[in-house]
């Protein structure tokens, strides 16, 4: 194995899929950390992208279509040990899971998520994903996109997340540093990965992502200093029509995590999240009657 | 002389205090000693629709269900009486706000035209003083009118409140005058008004004081003309209880650590009841975006080792069948408690119904192993909750807990559970070197993430978890997963699975499953008829209900639906078709009146009878 986390799967992604270049930065990004792969969770959706857990050696949760997150939100919830990574694909997490998306951005779960984002549906040959830009016609559409494009980046900053990253399959280095530093947030980490479907989208090929890539000003800081989102800005420079930045976009420390907020409402979270509770020990007659004292009948 | 049950009914706006003269009530009665049923009937609204809260009293058992004519009823406003005037029992009684009295039935929006039709066929009189002479005159009915206004204003100056402070007190005009009628003493009363109002000291006293006064004037100018004889029942331990609560313990006692839903009723209450006592057990309970999150972080959860649940209704359980097929492909043992409510689609979102039992055993596509138990009444939805979880661990699959409105947000004295009949199961649980999540069917062991490196997967795959579309694996994985319920079939043992009441070569057989179990236990009482209660359909009870069935000559199947699920879910086990059925679909609960009558019917040769009473 070249990787000390790949799998022994054959990897069955047609050459040249820009899928390669994510699951190489992810091995690389787990063996810096050096993750547990006990510890680690690699949950995706479906489609070429929800096939990624099982190229990869630690544990994997392949899911239904769309619903990665929700997945993801039950396992680390109950036990938040885990490091916990989702891979889905722009038309799994931004369209038929799109409510899950923003829901997740209301919650700041520390868990990370990355978007295959090639702008089109591969495993159905390639219909248009939420991504697609309108008027578009790739080759594998009949008629062009009459749909106008959902901005993964912008739609992650409204609904809150506090990590907003994008890379490119094209410089698996660059996003390796992303997913390292992803994984590392306190809270729920967004990258959007533009990549190349090389069989079905022959607009978003390898050259174009080549020549509209740009990395941001290493002046930019995306660090949220005081509490305050600059999200103006960071909008300015997703409607530059002539560039797609990857970098670091938003990097907010200062908002609460999931896990912070269960804490405050339930205090004995920490010490016994879901997973560690002891189920064998049941709740005896005494027990009963001390949790339920105000439902007990005082017999006159 | 004094009586030995009651039933009563008490019925206003809904969001203008039934709740809490319902509460006080059942809480001071209780306090006695007597066996009580109360059914809460509502619409889907907040404030403004008719609602009624319909009880039983009983002071030598506890009552399972409900009937009709009742001997009081209670009227928060005019509607109320316009309602149910004709459920009124000859000689019984009725109290009402004499301010009502030239309510007119055509003035009053909230009330169906249907209902207003059907009122002037019988030519009463438009407002509510003819129908109070009606009632007088021809049923021999005794009007106790009240003089709301007046009584608030007495209260108001004891206590120098203001007249929107007193106003808040109309429950206690009802509470006082049900009383006073069934001679209930004061300190019960005082006790529930304490219970009810606990941290509030003033609210109670001057309750307490309201209560008392209106009772006593009661006392004064009728006696106690429905007075209710001592309870005879011992002093066991006793919970006052509706069916989301008895679930909501049991998924405590079973341990519960996890629980996600989404607002729905009548579902919804058992995640507050959760939310509310489960702190020191430290279980989360998360509202998420939508049932579809609802059920899949539930199985996310599971997967870590947790023992995890949701909640839902029919609507919401349409959206979860996605999930719960991901589940059974990967073996997660997950609870959905299925709370029915009247169907299709939005249906009557507060009204009761059977029709779901279908949805729960197949509603995914694809042939999968799943445990579908349904309970009969609060004590059994107590030890099902408990036991749902140990059978989702034990074979590793979802287990459908089956309830149904009437169940849910009916409030009766169940007994205490007795917890050295409960047990923690968890199957077959452990990792080891090289694991394979699905290694050494049917039953592989399991170990949670965290533990092992893993894979699921909802595609076919292989006893690592990984992809695979070979045909003889297919062959060994399909096979691995259906054998669990024929495991499930021959370990789990008949007495979990179903239940006879009654003779043993009855004339006839009732069958029946979920909330009809009580009904149909006061119908076969004193008749020559048992009652077969199917309290598992997945795995159903094959053999013993093709051995009870075919003995009996003549069976009649009694269910909340238009066409029966449970003759259907006979016939697909047994080949045994149930010639008999008593159906009612207005989503209000199954009266024994009713099934006795149509019980009468069927013997002299009907075959269906659709039943419909009340509002």
């Amino acid at each position: 194995m070249a990787h000390d986390y790949e799998s022994d799967i054959w990897v069955d992604w047609c050459k040249g899929c820009g899928n390669f270049g994510i699951v190489t930065s992810m091995y690389k990004a787990f063996k810096e950390l050096e993750l547990s792969k006990e510890n680690t969770v690699v949950v995706s959706g479906i489609g070429c992208s929800g096939k990624t857990p099982h190229f990869i050696d630690t544990s994997g949760v392949h899911t239904l279509h769309g619903r990665a997150i929700p997945y993801a939100t039950g396992i680390k919830i109950s036990n938040p040990e885990l490091d916990v990574v989702v891979n889905g694909g722009d038309g799994d997490l931004l369209g038929i899971g799109a409510g899950h998306f923003v829901a997740l951005g209301r919650r700041n779960i520390n868990i990370t998520i990355l978007l295959h984002n090639n702008r089109v549906y591969g495993l159905t040959k390639g219909q248009a994903a939420p991504t697609l830009e309108k008027d578009v016609k790739t080759k594998a559409l009949f008629k062009p996109n009459i749909q106008d494009r959902v901005e993964p980046l912008k739609l992650a900053l409204t609904c809150g997340f506090t990590y907003v990253a994008r890379g490119s399959s094209l410089d698996p280095n660059q996003l390796k540093e992303l997913i390292v530093e992803g994984i590392q947030h306190q809270g729920t980490a967004f990258i959007d990965i533009f990549q190349p479907c090389v069989t079905y989208n022959d607009i978003h090929t390898w050259k174009y992502i080549q020549d509209n890539v740009e990395q941001l000003d290493e002046s930019y800081d995306p660090e949220v200093k005081d509490d305050k989102e600059n999200i103006d800005q960071v909008y300015e420079m997703l409607n530059d029509e002539d560039k797609i930045y990857t970098g670091v976009f938003l990097k907010n420390e200062k908002k609460s995590t999931f896990k912070e907020r269960i804490q405050k409402i339930l205090p004995g979270y920490e010490d016994t999240p879901p997973a560690k509770r002891e189920i064998d020990q049941m709740i005896d007659q005494k027990e009963f009657e001390e949790l339920f004292e105000e439902y007990f009948i005082n017999r006159l | 002389m004094s009586r030995e049950d009651l039933l009563l009914i008490i019925g206003g706006e809904q969001g203008a205090g039934l709740e809490t003269t319902a509460q006080i009530l059942t809480y001071a009665l209780t306090s006695k000693g007597y066996g009580s049923i109360a059914d809460r009937e509502y619409h889907s609204n907040i404030k403004g629709k008719h609602s009624y809260v319909h009880s039983k009293i009983s002071t030598k058992t506890y009552p399972r269900s409900l009937t009709y004519p009742i001997q009081l009823l209670g009227c928060m406003d005019a509607e109320t009486l316009f309602t149910h005037h004709e459920d009124v029992e000859d000689g019984g009684f009725v109290v009402y706000d004499v301010s009502i009295e030239d309510t007119n039935i055509d003035d009053i929006p909230s009330i169906s035209h249907e209902l207003k039709s059907a009122y002037k066929e019988n030519d009463i009189g438009n407002e509510i003083i003819d129908l109070v002479h009606y009632l007088d005159e021809e049923k021999d009915i005794v009007p106790i009118p009240l003089d709301f206004q007046g009584l608030l204003e007495e209260l108001q100056e004891n206590f120098e409140l203001s007249s929107s402070q007193a106003s808040r007190y109309v429950s206690s005009i009802l509470i006082g005058s049900v009383s006073g009628l069934i001679g209930l003493d004061k300190e019960s009363l005082d006790k529930a008004v304490e219970r009810k109002f606990k941290e509030k000291e003033v609210i109670a006293e001057q309750n307490k004081f309201f209560i008392e006064m209106i009772s006593s004037k009661i006392k004064d100018e009728h006696g106690s003309p429905l007075k209710l004889k001592d309870s005879k029942m011992n002093k066991e331990k006793r919970l006052l209880v509706s069916g989301n609560d008895a679930v909501g313990m049991g998924k405590i006692t079973g341990g519960i650590s996890f629980q996600s839903y989404y607002p729905i009723t009548p579902a919804a209450d058992e995640s507050f009841f959760l939310e509310e006592h489960g702190e020191e057990k430290n279980i989360v309970v998360i509202q998420t975006e939508d049932e579809i999150a609802a059920i899949n972080s539930a199985i996310g959860s599971s997967l870590t080792g947790a023992r995890s649940a949701t909640a839902t209704s029919g609507p919401g359980y349409s959206l979860m069948v996605e999930g719960i097929g991901w589940a059974c492909m990967n073996e997660v043992p997950v609870v959905v408690t299925y709370y029915q409510r009247g169907g299709p689609s939005t249906g009557m979102p507060t009204r009761g119904g059977q029709s779901d039992l279908f949805s729960a055993l197949y509603g995914s596509h694809g042939q999968m192993p799943k445990i579908v138990l349904c309970s009969g009444d609060h004590e059994e939805a107590f030890y099902d909750a408990v036991e749902a979880f140990n059978l989702a661990e034990e074979y590793q699959i979802p287990v459908i807990h089956m309830l149904d409105k009437f169940l849910a947000n009916s409030v009766v004295n169940m007994k205490s559970p007795d917890l050295s009949q409960v047990e923690i199961r968890r199957g077959d649980i452990g990792g080891s070197k090289d694991y394979k999540r699905f290694a050494d069917g049917p039953i592989s062991k399991r170990a949670f993430l965290g533990q092992e490196v893993m894979w699921y997967t909802g595609s076919e795959h292989d006893e690592d978890g990984n992809v695979s579309e070979n045909p003889g694996n297919r062959v060994k994985m399909q096979d691995k997963r259906m054998k669990k319920l024929e495991l499930a079939y021959e370990n789990i043992p008949d007495d979990k699975k179903f239940k006879y009441f009654g003779p043993e070569n009855p004339e006839f057989i009732l069958v029946g499953w979920g909330s009809v179990k009580g009904v149909c236990l006061d119908t076969i009482e004193g008749m020559d008829c048992a009652y077969l209660h199917i309290w598992m359909f997945s795995p159903f009870p094959t053999e013993s209900v093709k051995d009870i069935l075919s003995k009996c000559e003549k069976c009649i199947a009694v269910e909340h639906t238009h066409s029966p699920l449970i003759k259907r879910s006979v016939a697909m086990n047994t080949g045994i078709i149930i010639d008999n059925e008593i159906v009612k679909y207005t989503g209000r609960p199954i009266y024994l009146m009713e099934v006795k009558r149509a019980i009468k019917d069927i013997l002299d040769g009907d075959n269906r009878k659709v039943i419909e009473h009340g509002p």
